[in-house]
């Protein structure tokens, strides 16, 4: 199993030409750059697992509601934190 | 903490949150990351009127980071840059192991203010930050420890009651940060502001943190209430709407602008210090 998901790019160019300093983590499930906190996620660190935490993994590899339930969507509309 | 409060012409502190660990350049290339680009951030929220520094430590891709030595870097530029501002730790980590969380205390010297969240916070569809009343003990007793003052963060009305949990350990007086947005966090209206500001712990401070296009309108309403306001790129990536904002700075000035208009007086570094007893 790799040590990180499937989806993970480095690049420090994206899609629409943006460009960085640094290399960022880079999804191509939904080809765009990652939000920091997500790539915890896309890296595997602290025991977060695509299959299971990440819903852009489990809507390119068609793997529907973990529970079986589709609810509705969530989103993520909270911009910072703590 | 009132109407009178502003009426008394109570200084009004203002909180910078330069950069987060959400989002990143990827949503504003104008957020900055590194240590040296927080800093020069926070230079020029300072010049600008801030007097509190929230900071956040990154990798150099923009991930999050929490070890002590990434937030010993970053608070040792902040400070070489800036005059006199008070730095504030984030303790926030969803998802990170509760052995993390407290990494952001441990450096030297401490900062004097850390947040301490009270309560969970989801984020996207599959994470949680759960914030168990055990980690917000532990981190709570390490603050009181090294000396830091507690910002405590405020996602919802139950957490209200979590502040009162621990409302008797706290060193006066209490700084409650209420904050307004999406998912578990307070439902973003005036009403609900008003709300949460009567329900605070006797004796306390209280600042006003709003995401995204609830940040200009709450935090205004803040300053009328009598209480202190945070803004920044961590909270808010536009300056208006479809305009992204271009500098921490710009959000600090337009604060202190209003401020001015409504005839509330921005705190010094020193009066900051003062209201909340550091």
């Amino acid at each position: 199993m790799p040590d990180t998901c499937e989806f993970l790019e480095r690049r420090r160019t994206g899609a629409d030409g943006e460009s960085f300093e640094h290399e960022r983590p880079y999804c191509t499930a939904v080809d765009a750059f990652v939000q920091p906190m997500r790539a915890d996620v896309c890296a595997k660190r602290y025991d977060l697992d695509p299959e299971s935490d990440c819903e852009f993994y489990r809507g390119a590899k068609g793997a529907g509601s973990i529970t079986g339930f589709d609810g509705a969507g969530t989103t993520d509309s909270e911009a910072g934190g703590s | 903490m009132s109407y009178d409060d502003y009426r008394d012409g109570k200084p009004l502190i203002v909180t910078a949150a330069l950069t987060g660990g959400v989002h990143g350049k990827e949503a504003n290339p104008s957020v900055p990351e590194t240590p040296a680009e927080v800093a020069e951030a926070a230079a020029a929220a300072e010049e600008a009127g801030a007097s509190i520094l929230h900071l956040h430590a990154r990798e150099d891709s923009g991930e999050r980071a929490f070890s002590a030595e990434r937030f010993q870097e970053l608070a040792d530029a902040v400070r070489d840059a800036t005059d006199d501002a008070i730095v504030q730790h984030s303790t926030g980590g969803t998802a990170a192991p509760d052995a993390l969380r407290a990494e952001p205390l441990r450096t030297d010297p401490a900062p004097e203010m850390a947040s301490l969240d009270m309560g969970p916070l989801n984020r996207y569809r599959h994470l949680t930050s759960e914030n168990t009343r055990a980690l917000v003990d532990a981190l709570h007793e390490e603050m009181r420890a090294r000396g830091i003052k507690p910002e405590l963060e405020v996602f919802n009305g139950g957490h209200l009651n979590e502040a009162l949990r621990i409302r008797e350990e706290l060193a006066e007086p209490p700084y409650v940060n209420l904050v307004f947005g999406g998912g578990t966090t307070t439902v973003p209206s005036p009403r609900n502001l008003l709300h949460m500001v009567e329900n605070l712990p006797e004796g306390a401070e209280f600042n006003v943190l709003a995401f995204g296009p609830h940040q200009l309108p709450l935090t205004t309403m803040g300053i009328l209430l009598g209480g202190h306001v945070r803004v920044g790129l961590e909270d808010n990536l536009y300056y208006d709407q479809g305009q992204p904002a271009e500098s921490n700075a710009q959000l600090v000035e337009r604060t202190v602008r209003i401020a001015g208009e409504l005839g509330r007086p921005v705190a010094s570094t020193a009066e900051a210090r003062e209201l909340l007893g550091l």
